[in-house]
């Protein structure tokens, strides 16, 4: 597979390159940042979050933790009730951030947890214990589904899963397994989607509008158009180039190193973000879009803000801007509104001059409240009761004077 | 008392004539002082420095643009105005109610002694009255039910009662009883009657169905105003989705925009395009205020910006064509239940089961046979001997876990769509669209085949193609008259003659047939016709209108199927009929 950094940008892919950084740059710090990538086949969705892979940076955990227990904040039932000295007495150690698959022929035992077979299997000392599944172990870390829209039409259950561990941050995840007590632990997994909605069954919000309403970020992907682009793309990918560099061990180190730039930019970025606030006046203004647009989810309007202060560090900025969250609300709420009403909020930001401001909706002449006059009228008539029947009815013709 | 309730009859008979011959005539009236009756919008003019004064925009059908409803006239819009002030819409929606009940007493005193006809007839009349006041709106059957909707940003009634009735001609003496139970209504609350000094009539420029407002294309300049990149594209994805709504897809798009080309030979003329298309006024409108289109001595024509778009939509064809598609596939939301249900299903169906490896039952109970799961069952006995304490493995019969199964009902669907000459323009689009909906939302074939002028011909044979079914329907235009029985008689051959799952027929008519097959007479041949259908055990439903129901329920029975009464064919009705027919055929299945 090719590194993270060789791949094509263009136009119709920047948004994901961007939003793949920014998941990453929001898991190490310890908050989830769910992200799907939308788009026609072979645009190179699976190719880049699969990618991603190669520049996540390194996380600590307690020493033999499947469940990658942070050793300041332990969660899992093993390490949850010791002391600071006992795990110090553990140890930890250094292990990449997991990033782990969801395929379609998993089950709610692989994916949540079951019981450790190997463990009961023992012929010394068998015993029951709990094995967690992928979710437990991509704690901290992420969690990739390809065709996510197929495993939610084929896998009700597993999709039930999901909406709980994406429904809150950090998520919530039970075990359960006939025979063994339930576990019950938290889990910060940011789970990263792709799909085409073009292909059966369709598009992720058709068949479980809950789930798409779980991703803070959607990207559709858009194709290339310039030749050169593609020509790039096809000498990247040849069989000629791959073989002749690898015959060279050479490349290899061009491109552990330019990944270990990316992993030490990635955790200079998650320092920064846990300084970074989103300015007053950028927070009432995203609330000010959720009432006067009458949007549903209120994850939405915490989706933009994480994703604007997270825009601003990966643009290298250390403080965010009005832009980043105008450029923000396509990715945020493209999958939650419909066309019109995001076209209504994207051109609502952007057509006022500066004089103006995007910020005052106070000096906005109200087209509305014009027409709401109250001495429009006069407020002195007479009801249908007290009229008499050739009262009734008047036209155009009754009421207009003609007397002039 | 009884004398003013007497009064009361006839003034609201004599209404209802006046009524009659104006709102007829596309006129409106003030009926009493305070209230605005017409079929068409009503706005206030603080243009104008006469106050007190509402226009009537007669280019506006109230059922139109408040209800979306495709045939025009058939909504009353009483508007009562009042001091601004709070209604409360459940409360007034019970005045009203009781209202009309009590009218239709002294109406017909016969009616004092059948509760239950008269709860009938009020009941029905109440899912027909639309009411939106300040603080919420519904049906007068929902508000009683306590089912309020929200008053939305762009909805009216701050200043007026607003009430949409859905009446016949001969029903207009109940817009009286309405407007008079709600003056008592606002009285009762404390709240003044605001006298309507004049009204007049007039045209409004569409600010509804307006999207040029809103848009903002990167080839129209805009002072004092950075270019951005992804805004501009939403706004021009946007503007060919809207575009595709109406035209039906981006090869669509591209033969409406052809029309304005400078090549005059490739033109067509307005009212061809309209038989295609329905109403392209609005559009048209619409693209001129954006740019795209520019009045010329030819005719209109595309301006540069109009060819920039024209280049957009060929190089992004595939990015387009798939957002349109996931349009087609989104449920309708609005417009449900505006449809009556006549006659019963029942139909046996036969169902394809499927192994669901993604998923072990462990039911001992029910269960010796199935698609026995071996890893789960040895995990499972080893856990439970474990458990049990056994010093081996034992497999016994509650540790047995077995793949679970799904069954699925396929409904192939085989539309037969009516192309006579009144079903051009909006009809004929609604009903393609139910098509092509039908087909990328489910997973089963669809075929169409349509009837028109003396002959009826399949345009589309089952296939679960989406450009095998785009190219047949683009052959439907409308025109000519209505061969039922021939139709019928095709769509049958068709269905017989292919390897098809659990068929339905769906009948989209708005007419009464009017060519013969066999004999003289057409109605008598559709009858005949329907008849071969339960023979060829194939599930039928009709989608027809109030005024043919008579006919069209014979039609149903012949057929052994269901009819549905629409008001209009519109996109959401049928939808929605067609959603629920196959769901309960599913579920029907033996």
């Amino acid at each position: 597979m090719l590194p993270f950094y060789v791949l094509e940008r263009y136009e119709g892919n920047e948004a994901l390159f961007n939003l793949v950084l920014m998941s990453i740059v929001s898991t190490y710090a310890g908050e989830p940042l769910h992200v799907h990538a939308e788009g026609l086949r072979g645009t190179g969705k699976t190719t880049i979050m699969r990618s991603a892979r190669g520049i996540l940076p390194p996380i600590e955990r307690i020493k033999g933790c499947i469940y990658n227990c942070d050793p300041y904040d332990p969660h899992c039932p093993q390490h949850r009730y010791l002391s600071q000295e006992e795990i110090e007495a553990i140890g930890t150690e250094m292990i990449p951030m997991p990033f782990l698959e969801i395929s379609h022929s998993a089950k709610v035992g692989t994916v949540a947890g079951s019981i450790d077979l190997a463990r009961l299997t023992d012929p010394n000392h068998p015993e029951a214990h709990m094995l967690p599944g992928l979710i437990p172990q991509a704690h901290r870390g992420i969690l990739f589904i390809d065709e996510i829209n197929r495993l939610a039409d084929t896998s009700p259950e597993i999709t039930d899963i999901l909406l709980d561990v994406m429904g809150n941050k950090p998520g919530h995840l039970q075990i359960e397994e006939a025979g063994l007590p339930a576990v019950e632990i938290i889990v910060n997994v940011s789970v990263w989607a792709a799909s085409n909605p073009d292909e059966d069954p369709g598009p992720l919000e058709e068949i479980r509008r809950q789930l798409s309403d779980r991703f803070d970020m959607v990207c559709y992907m858009g194709r290339p158009h310039s030749v050169d682009i593609l020509s790039n793309m096809l000498a990247e990918n040849s069989h000629q180039k791959k073989t002749r560099l690898y015959k060279q061990r050479k490349v290899v180190q061009v491109d552990e190193s330019k990944n270990e730039a990316y992993r030490q930019q990635i955790v200079r970025w998650a320092e920064q973000y846990d300084k970074t606030e989103l300015p007053d006046f950028l927070r009432n203004f995203i609330a000010r879009l959720y009432i006067k647009h009458n949007l549903e989810s209120i994850r939405a309007i915490e989706a933009m803000q994480q994703g604007a202060v997270l825009r601003s560090l990966i643009k290298n900025r250390d403080k965010v801007q009005i832009g980043d969250v105008t450029e923000t609300i396509p990715l945020v709420l493209k999958h939650r509104v419909d066309g019109d009403t995001l076209v209504r909020i994207i051109n609502d930001l952007d057509t006022r001059g500066s004089k103006e401001g995007i910020l005052s909706f106070k000096n906005r002449k109200d087209k509305k409240k014009e027409e709401e006059e109250p001495e429009y009228f006069q407020h002195d008539a007479r009801s249908l009761k007290d009229l008499s029947r050739g009262e009734l009815i008047n036209t155009e013709k009754n009421l207009t004077p003609t007397d002039y | 008392m009884a004398w003013m309730e007497k009064s009361k009859v006839d003034k609201a008979a004599s209404v209802g004539n006046y009524l009659g011959l104006y709102l007829g005539q596309g006129q409106g009236v003030r009926l009493g002082e305070s209230t605005v009756v017409s079929c068409h919008a009503h706005g206030r003019m603080p243009e104008k420095r006469v106050k007190g004064q509402i226009k009537i925009f007669t280019n506006r059908d109230a059922g139109k643009c408040f209800l979306d409803f495709v045939d025009e006239g058939q909504v009353v819009h009483i508007d009562v105005f009042h001091r601004p002030g709070e209604i409360e819409p459940i409360e007034l929606a019970k005045a009203i109610f009781w209202a009309l009940n009590q009218y239709f007493i002294v109406k017909d005193p016969q009616l004092q002694y059948a509760e239950d006809e008269r709860f009938k007839i009020t009941a029905d009349y109440a899912t027909r009255i639309f009411v939106t006041t300040g603080m919420g709106k519904g049906t007068v059957y929902n508000l009683m039910q306590e089912k309020v909707e929200a008053f939305g940003q762009t909805d009216e009634g701050y200043d007026h009662v607003h009430i949409l009735a859905q009446l016949q001609k001969e029903e207009y003496y109940l817009v009286y009883v309405i407007a008079e139970v709600v003056e008592e209504f606002i009285l009762n609350n404390e709240l003044k009657l605001a006298r309507v000094r004049n009204i007049t009539h007039g045209n409004q420029k569409m600010e509804e169905e307006s999207y040029a407002g809103y848009m903002r294309l990167p080839w129209k300049k805009l002072k004092g105003q950075n270019a951005r990149q992804l805004p501009d594209k939403e706004n021009v994805n946007q503007l060919i989705i809207k575009l595709a709504e109406k035209f039906g897809g981006v090869e669509e798009i591209e033969e409406f925009m052809e029309n304005y080309s400078t090549n005059i030979l490739k033109r067509k003329g307005i009212e061809q395009q309209k038989k295609k298309w329905g109403d392209i006024e609005n559009d048209l409108e619409q693209l001129e205020e954006l740019g795209i289109l520019r009045d010329t001595m030819f005719g209109k024509v595309l301006t540069k910006q109009g060819q920039a778009l024209k280049d957009f939509v060929l190089t992004n064809k595939c990015e387009l064509e798939t957002e349109i598609r996931r349009n087609i596939r989104k449920m309708p939301s609005g417009g449900k239940g505006r449809y009556k249900k006549l006659g019963k299903s029942e139909s046996k169906m036969s169902s394809v089961e499927l192994t669901n490896r993604n998923r072990t039952i462990n039911n001992p109970d029910k269960n010796w046979s199935g698609n026995l799961a071996v890893p789960e069952t040895i995990i499972q006995a080893k856990k439970n001997s474990f458990l049990r304490g056994d010093d081996h493995l034992v497999i016994k019969k509650d540790d047995l876990h077995y793949y679970d199964k799904k069954t699925y009902v396929p409904v192939d669907i085989c539309f037969l769509i009516d192309a006579s000459g009144s079903m051009a323009g909006d009809k004929r689009q609604a009903a393609c669209f139910l098509a092509e909906h039908l087909l990328l939302s489910g997973k089963e074939k669809v075929a169409v085949v349509m009837f028109q002028e003396r002959t009826s011909q399949v345009v589309v044979p089952f296939t679960r193609k989406q450009s095998v079914l785009k190219k047949g329907l683009a052959t439907i235009n409308p025109a000519g008259l209505t061969p039922l029985a021939s139709g019928i008689m095709t769509a049958v051959d068709l269905i017989k003659n292919t390897r098809v799952k659990n068929p339905l027929l769906v009948l989209i008519t708005d007419g009464l047939p009017n060519t013969p097959l066999w004999t003289m007479d057409a109605k008598a041949d559709a009858l005949e016709a329907a008849s071969k259908i339960p023979e060829a055990n194939i599930s039928f439903i009709c989608i027809g209108i109030e005024a043919y129901r008579q006919y069209l329920e014979k039609v149903a029975e012949k057929a052994n199927g269901v009819l549905y009464v629409v008001d209009d064919l519109n996109k959401d009705n049928l939808i929605n009929i067609v959603r629920t027919e196959k769901k309960q055929l599913q579920n029907a299945r033996q």
